[in-house]
């Protein structure tokens, strides 16, 4: 019996049971991990396959979830609490999957060469640092979703993410880390990330705190993002434009005209691109900021009353998850004209920030915000020295009013189920603490 | 109990193919998890139920780990992942194992959660506290066995409750060994602390006479103590043989490991690599005594003992971590650690804690504490932060509570492997310790 065959029975077997809500998800996947570290070796191979069904009628409803093959005979609880709703079918724009999503899985050889190619590069970039840990993981996944309101989705993707822990050569250093995600690992450039590695155990090894500082502030991608995504909570469900009316100025303006951020779900070439989001309902770009003027917010169907609204940004990253609206990619649009290097050499007096060294914090009701930050400071375009312990502080308002130009170099960062990306940031207005 | 008629010679058998170099060891990981939970009262859908059921094979060889885990559990499914774990294929192969084992029975029920929300409402409200709440209940329960080429254990069992609860004002998390008569109040009142708090000034930065109540020790042990006395968090700054006989903190501190006298609902017999669990002493007069080991890490050091493995899920490779805390009761009363404590800090719980096992900094984070006036808690502070590093934390205990209870129960995350943690403590007085708002 196929999978769509078995979802079939499934969604009958409880239309029987009168249910006149039901939608019933599988997925299944495959991956292999490879986790080194100065002691040992893990290689897992996974296979994983689980199902879930949601039910209801407008006073109750239940929610369960098992693994392996959907069963129609599986007992279902008894249903309580709140009504169900489900989407009905939309019509999905044509959709072509990428041909990467076939390629095999990385090999145990190949993935330890891969490894040991990277910790080579950094000792070549920092004589003497160390990779601590590193946790490779490739895999690839196919989902398949059928309603009683005539919702039938399958979404088929391949991700690999890549997370680093290394340390320098100076006692009692810092260590340093760094998480990237790609569709597939020979996307990775082992010299690119060993780079950026050293760059930040530079940093931290040699990198001085600064007590109180203004200036220009370049934010690398890592920062930007890191911003945004601790932020992405003010775009996202009905509430947010009365969040966000606290922050718009007189003339209707949320941000600097430099600042666009779009939300979409099928970005070409984006990690996660899928014809459907979670619910079975087509995705699509969602321009949140226009050029400094706040748009629409990012609202999953059951949110709004008009479908134009809708949003699509329903993830489900697993078949134990409930759909939960939130961002797909969420990106600040690049200027394609504009180098990074063109905003350094420009940089008269500032700091160019590279890094996050733990999770920035946002004030209740979204008024100021503090992120650790490592970087440089800059003096005629030229870095004079290291800064690290120190925070990048500021209002929200004046963090997205003070971008002045946005560079090209997109990259998105992995936050919970989805991604955040930004280009690099010229900002003016902020300032840097040795405190929050 | 589902795996009790695992065909478990069979199994050893197929895994001592695989385990084909002297010190290899395999085995075979039984899991069968269900989770009941009752979403808070705008929650959609209504009762929410997960159960899976699943196994996996592992080989561990010169340092090397390779695993493969599977959602089923079928004879089909064994010799695949068996096949994907083995490095290479033995010429004969023994007949595939039986895997018998119990199908879900009855369909998912757990009466108990439903009252749990309207109760402590109603306690509340006797609280004199109105304010919305939201609370998530939760039901754990967890069968495994591991049955491998030197050992094979029985079922092991797990029960538990977890709980969320949040009022506009405060918010509170906890692990429960079991939902009692009395829940719904201890929640209500630890709601209503919280919620009494809540408007406090946090502390100005205060170095002086601090007392931990039950809940927070069970905390700062868990951060100071268990994660740092890790196998793997030791190996950060050498071997971790090196640290047995280091003296870590004052000579009032003794402190096991024992899943043994954990609550009756949690209580292990072998640990989630069938090797039987310990009472572990980690500091005796603050010196360290046996760090937590898994097998792996037992086996590069002589003096290192396994039993101490545990798994986040079937997915993951066993790691070293604590089950059940103790720490050992003083001498000291109630009043004898408040003694000469006025204009210090009574904090009785830590929200969280962290360790950068890199550079021995730690922090522990609490919602709430009360300033010492007359030998005793007077008006409420608001949230404020330990700061320190662990070798100089311990050394500044100074007092150790008569009175031990269960307290501090709580979800452990260190590397992304959700577990929970339980313990068992007295209330501390810790001296010179730096807190900061």
């Amino acid at each position: 019996m196929t999978v769509d065959e078995r979802l079939f029975e499934v969604l009958e077997a409880l239309r029987e049971e009168g249910w006149p809500e039901v939608e019933v998800f599988h997925k299944r996947g495959r991956s292999r991990t490879m986790r080194t570290t100065a002691y040992g070796e893990t290689t897992s191979l996974r296979q994983e396959e689980g199902w879930a069904v949601r039910a209801g009628d407008s006073r109750r409803s239940f929610f369960y979830a098992a693994s392996g093959p959907p069963r129609p005979d599986a007992g279902w609880p008894e249903a309580d609490g709140q009504g169900l709703r489900l989407p009905s079918a939309r019509p999905v724009p044509s959709w072509t999957a990428p041909s990467s999503l076939d390629a095999p899985l990385i090999g145990e050889v190949e993935a330890r060469g891969f490894l040991e190619g990277l910790a080579r590069a950094l000792d070549q970039e920092v004589p003497g640092s160390r990779l601590l840990a590193a946790h490779l993981d490739d895999g690839s996944s196919e989902s398949q979703l059928l309603s009683s309101r005539d919702v039938a989705a399958t979404v088929r993707q391949r991700v690999a993410s890549l997370h680093l822990d290394a340390v320098g050569p100076g006692e009692g250093q810092r260590g340093v880390s760094l998480d990237v995600a790609q569709r597939e690992v020979r996307r990775f450039s082992p010299t690119a990330l060993a780079s950026r590695l050293a760059d930040l155990l530079l940093v931290s090894g040699k990198g001085i705190a600064r007590v109180r500082d203004r200036g220009e502030f370049l934010l690398a991608p890592t920062v930007a993002a890191g911003l945004l995504a601790a932020l992405s909570d003010l775009w996202v469900g009905p509430e947010a434009e009365s969040r966000l009316a606290a922050l718009v100025d007189r003339g209707g303006r949320f941000g600097s005209p430099a600042l666009t951020l779009i939300d979409d779900g099928r970005l070409p070439g984006g990690v996660l691109a899928a014809p459907h989001d979670g619910e079975g309902q087509p995705t699509r770009e969602v321009v949140l900021v226009e050029e400094g003027t706040f748009r629409q917010p990012l609202v999953a169907w059951w949110q709004t009353r008009s479908p134009k609204l809708a949003s699509a940004c329903s993830r489900r990253p697993g078949w134990r998850d409930l759909p939960r609206p939130g961002p797909t990619h969420l990106y600040l649009r690049p200027d394609p004209s504009l180098r990074v290097a063109s905003l350094l050499e420009n940089l008269g007096r500032g700091y160019y920030l590279i890094g996050l060294a733990g999770a920035p914090r946002i004030e209740p009701g979204y008024g100021r915000f503090a992120a650790p930050v490592d970087g440089f400071a800059i003096a005629g375009g030229r870095p004079t020295g290291p800064v690290t312990g120190t925070w990048l502080v500021g209002s929200v308002s004046a963090l997205f009013k003070g971008i002045v130009a946005v560079a090209r170099d997109l990259t998105f960062s992995t936050v919970g189920a989805g991604l955040v990306g930004s280009p690099t940031l010229l900002v003016k207005g902020l300032e840097l603490r040795q405190q929050p | 109990m589902p795996f009790a008629e695992l065909d478990s010679a069979g199994i050893a058998r197929s895994l001592a193919q695989i385990a084909d170099h002297p010190a290899d060891l395999a085995d075979a990981f039984f899991e069968r998890t269900e989770e009941i939970e009752l979403p808070d009262g705008e929650g959609s859908p209504g009762l929410r139920v997960w159960r899976e059921t699943g196994l996996a094979i592992r080989l561990l060889r010169e340092g090397r780990t390779w695993l493969a885990g599977r959602d089923r559990i079928s004879a089909d499914v064994y010799h695949d992942a068996w096949r994907r774990v083995a490095r290479a294929m033995p010429r004969t192969q023994y007949p595939q194992p039986s895997l018998k084992h119990e199908s879900w029975g009855e369909p998912p029920r757990a009466p108990e959660l439903l009252e749990l929300p309207s109760n402590v409402r109603r306690a509340l409200r006797s609280h004199c506290v109105t304010a919305p709440l939201e609370l998530t209940v939760r039901r754990h329960r967890r069968w495994t066995r591991v049955i491998g080429t030197r050992l094979a254990s029985g079922t092991e069992r797990e029960n538990f409750y977890s709980v969320r609860a949040e009022l506009p004002t405060a918010r509170y998390g906890c692990l429960l060994s079991e939902l009692g008569t009395d829940t719904a109040d201890e929640l209500a009142r630890r709601l209503v602390k919280l919620h009494r708090a809540h408007d406090a000034p946090p502390p100005s930065a205060w170095c002086g006479v601090s007392i931990l109540g039950a809940s927070a020790t069970a905390v700062l042990l868990h951060e100071a103590v268990a994660h740092a006395l890790e196998a793997d968090t030791l190996a950060f700054g050498g071997h971790p043989d090196a640290a047995i006989g280091v003296r870590m903190g004052s000579e009032l501190l003794d402190v096991f490991d024992d899943p043994t006298s954990a609550p009756d609902t949690v209580r292990r017999a072998a640990d989630d690599e069938g090797f039987p669990v310990v009472r572990r002493c980690l500091l005796r007069s603050g010196v360290v005594q046996q760090p937590l080991c898994d097998t792996a890490w037992a086996s590069r050091g002589e003096m290192l003992t396994a039993g101490a493995g545990r798994r986040g899920n079937r997915h993951l490779p066993p790691v070293p971590r604590s089950s059940h805390l103790e720490l050992v009761a003083g001498e000291l009363s109630w009043q004898d650690l408040l003694a000469e404590a006025d204009g210090g800090l009574y904090l009785p719980e830590a929200e969280r804690g962290s360790l950068d096992p890199l550079t021995g900094e730690f922090t522990l984070r609490f919602p709430f504490g009360r300033r010492i006036e007359n030998q005793a808690p007077g008006p409420p502070v608001g949230p404020c932060t330990l700061k320190g590093r662990v070798s100089d934390l311990l050394d500044k205990v100074t007092g150790v509570g008569r009175k031990v209870r269960s307290a501090g129960a709580g979800w452990c995350a260190k590397d992304g492997v959700k577990l929970p943690v339980w313990a068992t403590c007295p209330a501390l007085r810790l001296e010179g310790v730096e807190i900061v708002p």
